[in-house]
């Protein structure tokens, strides 16, 4: 492309031909033009096949949505409590029943909740640190430049693959079906999966640490282990640290909805409450799950720049 | 001045030096601070074994190996409903699909409305932000848990959820690309005396098309994914099929159908990479 | 004394460093020079190991150094300390813990990997800093130092060590002039002190004639001068460093100050404010 206005620039200042210097750029054009309505078109059909299957498939029909979608509006109004703004902060009466259109009365069980979301947060904060312990001990096999050897290589990389490539509230399925129902399931499942996941960062992270202070290590006799905990560990383990919290508020995420499969946390009273009410309970669980999410993202996020700040000075 | 040897060193030296550097030596201090995190967190992960009840773990030996003998074991394999599955599968990506489809297309006009050099009214801007920010707060399960309710089980309820999910994330990274384009090029096309519409059309699209298509095309990705698991809560697709399956110890299906769910995740991948390329190649071109 | 028999190592078609045979006496300091490229730092990376040869045999106290492996290696690598051009410091450790991992061979996993040192460790490590005239800078990270206090901790480390052999792989080339001068003393008094083997790659002409007994001079992987620095004429300065100096001259490979008109007028005005 970036030859044609070029051409036709030369053909002007010099004055000679310019009917050939046109006619080649016309045909040039044409030619391009051609190819290029020859893909779009071939695009556009193909996309359009996609839209007709998933549409045919998924019975994704407009009779369907407009069946449904005025049952969602339903829905959603369903789950909208009734408060009152005369009662709204109204506590127990003398009989320790909650007025109705307070918000004690909608947050009645509001402490089991809580009780439940504090053990959502355990179990993102013990699956973290497993996770994150064992990807810190595969990272260093599973950089290329620092493994021992290609076959420790070749396994710690596969073994992180299998590790984040399985769906975490799949395992949890799996855990719940070996351990039984409760959390421990939920944190097995979320370590395994962090566990991979970090270490494919933290092997990244790993490779491309400078190899300088990995050869002065080599060169003063320093093991294996050695050579990793004082060349590399020290250059690596800011990056680690910034991983790990990042994780941590995606792991929140998903361990306050893996209890879905009976594998603990906020999630199963979530499921709970959608599956067998449609009331004002499932907006106010809903309510206190997104709270805390955005809560220790933002509490996480300022860890982070407190901790990536002091280490810049 | 020649360095005696270590083992040379007495005692006074070493005293002598300390006298001198006794920063070097190491304080209470220091080690305290240095091995504080790492003990605090085994204390934790410890307790919280314990809490968690670890031991668990033990008891199952004889569960885990059934399982894993049942998953690697296939029996009855022609009395398999092939037929189900495939279309479980082809469900699935049926709903990633449209979900990511009509998740881009709502994203395309809510991410214009909440970029801050597109969208003059912060008013408009900052309620549309908050209304994004819900749809991310709350995970693509929940959503599809709830629309289950909303309109049924089924492959509707995942596509709704897929759609809803991807509005709130993708509107937000398109503003973000919005936001950071080249103003210079805009206020070329305005120079020209185009109205807002035409200004967006020459001026904002070209640049953004590409980025657009490339974090659409992941979401594809992604969504491929998360459709799997979709059907879990019941919303469509294969993951009831494997649910179904599960609970009717039918593992060896189980394993069948999670191979054929990676090697169509595998293949996604692969496709959507070569699509990326040959659509931003092309862009980049123009 | 330091035996090299045919030592070779080829990097795919390309040889680095083509058969070289040396004796290298105890308590010698070498200098090896040559051109970018002509095998120096190869060679040098050969006798610690870093490096592994394609043939031939390193051999020293009648081991051969080229067959060892695991432990063995790492004994002999503690033994043969290795000074690098661009340091090689771990920066984000502070310079003692730097100079202690001078150590790190000694020590029982169990210590190294939990990083307790002995009082007697830190001890010897602060008398190596004191001795390089950097024991004030132990507790900084060794990445706020300057080039030249970074080599002078690299020197420490080395010290650390105990070696019998000290290597050092172009030690001034990122230097200036003055801390050039400062790290070659260092590693002199070494050699003379301590009486260590000290090899050193250098790609300047007069520090090599200044400070070292014994020449070395290597061209395209091999050995093509080996003598006392009066034995090394123009012509052969010439040879070894190509075709590429045909208006040769020692001055063009110098690091040291040029005395000219500026610099002493530079001078003057600062003694005089």
């Amino acid at each position: 492309m970036s030859d044609v206005p070029m051409m036709g620039g030369s053909a002007a200042s010099s004055g000679a031909a310019p009917s050939d210097a046109v006619s080649a750029f016309e045909r040039h054009r044409a030619e391009l033009r051609a190819s290029k309505r020859g893909w779009t078109i071939f695009a556009l059909v193909m996309f359009a096949i996609c839209v007709g299957l998933s549409v045919w498939i998924s019975n994704f029909y407009p009779e369907r949505l407009a069946s449904g979608v005025p049952r969602i509006f339903e829905y959603f109004g369903t789950i909208i409590p009734e408060l009152e703004w005369a009662n709204l902060f109204e506590g127990r009466d003398a009989d320790g029943r909650a007025v109705p259109g307070s918000l004690t009365y909608w947050y009645t069980d509001f402490w089991d909740y809580a009780q439940l979301i504090w053990e959502t947060i355990l179990m993102a904060m013990t699956a973290t640190l497993i996770g994150a312990g064992l990807a810190f001990v595969l990272s260093f096999p599973a950089a290329a430049n620092l493994a021992p050897n290609s076959w420790i290589y070749w396994f710690s990389r596969r073994f992180l693959e299998i590790c984040r490539g399985i769906p975490e509230i799949l395992l949890a399925l799996v855990f719940v079906f070996m351990i039984g129902i409760g959390p421990l399931a939920g944190v097995l499942a979320i370590a395994i999966h962090t566990a991979g996941a970090l270490g494919k960062l933290f092997a990244e992270v790993n490779e491309n640490a400078s190899s300088r202070p990995v050869d002065g290590i080599t060169a003063v006799g320093g093991s294996w282990p050695e050579k990793m905990l004082y060349g590399v560990v020290p250059q690596v383990a800011p990056n680690f640290f910034s991983y790990a919290m990042l994780r941590f508020e995606i792991n929140v995420r998903a361990s306050s909805i893996i209890g879905f499969v009976g594998a603990g946390g906020i999630g199963q009273e979530l499921n709970r409450v959608i599956s067998f009410y449609s009331d004002d309970r499932v907006l106010a669980v809903l309510i206190l799950v997104v709270l805390t999410v955005t809560v220790i993202d933002l509490i996480s996020e300022r860890i982070r720049h407190r901790f990536i700040g002091r280490e810049n000075l | 001045m020649t360095t005696a040897t270590f083992d040379a060193l007495t005692d006074t030296q070493i005293n002598a030096a300390q006298a001198a550097q006794p920063g070097a030596f190491g304080t209470t201090w220091g080690t305290v601070k240095r091995w504080a995190p790492l003990v605090i967190a085994v204390i934790y992960v410890i307790v919280s074994m314990w809490y968690f009840d670890f031991g668990r773990l033990l008891d199952a030996s004889d569960r885990v190996w059934a399982l894993l003998r049942n998953f690697v074991v296939w029996r009855d394999m022609d009395e398999w409903a092939y037929r189900q599955i495939y279309v479980g599968i082809s469900q699935t990506l049926a709903m990633a699909f449209l979900g990511t489809l009509l998740g881009t297309l709502g994203s395309l006009f809510v991410g214009f409305l909440a970029a801050k050099n597109v969208m003059p009214f912060g008013i408009v801007r900052q309620i549309v932000r908050r209304f994004l920010d819900i749809l991310r707060g709350i995970d693509q399960l929940v959503w599809g848990l709830v629309f289950v309710r909303a309109v049924g089980l089924g492959p509707l309820a995942g596509v709704l959820a897929i759609f809803v999910s991807d509005l709130g994330t993708l509107s937000k990274l398109y503003s973000e690309a919005i936001e950071n384009i080249d103003r210079k090029q805009v206020e070329g096309i305005r120079s020209t005396g185009a109205g807002p519409l035409a200004v967006i059309r020459y001026g904002y699209i070209p640049q953004v098309l590409p980025v657009f298509i490339s974090q659409s095309l992941y979401f594809l990705e992604s969504n491929t994914r998360s459709a799997t698991i979709l059907g879990i809560v019941g919303a469509g697709g294969i993951g009831m099929i494997i649910i179904e399956r599960f609970r009717a110890s039918l593992y060896d299906q189980v394993a069948f159908v999670v191979l054929n769910v990676l090697v169509l995740i595998f293949a996604i991948d692969w496709l959507s990479k070569r699509v990326r390329l040959w659509a931003i190649g092309a862009q980049g071109e123009r | 004394m330091l035996k090299l028999e045919n030592l070779s190592r080829r990097f795919g078609d390309n040889t680095a460093v083509a058969r070289a045979n040396l004796e290298i006496p105890d308590g010698q300091m070498v200098g090896i020079i040559g051109r970018s490229g002509a095998g120096k730092s190869t060679l040098l990376r050969l006798l610690n190991r870093l490096t592994d040869p394609s043939e031939g045999k390193i051999v020293f106290a009648g081991t051969d150094i080229a067959q060892l492996k695991g432990r063995e290696l790492r004994e002999w690598r503690s033994d043969c300390a290795m000074i690098f051009q661009q340091f090689n410091l771990v920066g984000r450790l502070d310079v003692i813990t730097n100079v202690l991992t001078g150590r790190l061979y000694t020590m029982p996993a169990w210590r190294s990997m939990t990083q307790v040192f002995t009082p007697r460790e830190r001890a010897f490590a602060i008398q190596a800093l004191d001795r390089l005239g950097m024991a004030h800078t132990a507790l900084q990270r060794a990445e706020t130092l300057s080039g030249g206090q970074q080599q002078r901790v690299a020197i420490a480390r080395a010290l650390a060590q105990e070696p019998k052999i000290l290597l050092a792989d172009e030690p001034i080339a990122s230097l200036d002039p003055m801390n050039a001068k400062v790290v070659m003393d260092a590693l002199r008094s070494i050699n003379q002190q301590d009486g260590k083997t000290v090899i050193c790659n250098l790609h300047t002409l007069d520090t090599a004639r200044n400070y070292c007994d014994r020449i070395i001079g290597m061209s395209a992987g091999k050995i093509v001068f080996d003598g006392t620095p009066d034995l090394l004429t123009t012509s052969m300065a010439r040879e070894i460093y190509g075709a590429e100096a045909e208006d040769f001259d020692e001055a063009s490979t110098s690091t040291a100050l040029p005395e000219t008109e500026a610099v002493t007028a530079l001078k003057e005005a600062a003694a005089h404010v």
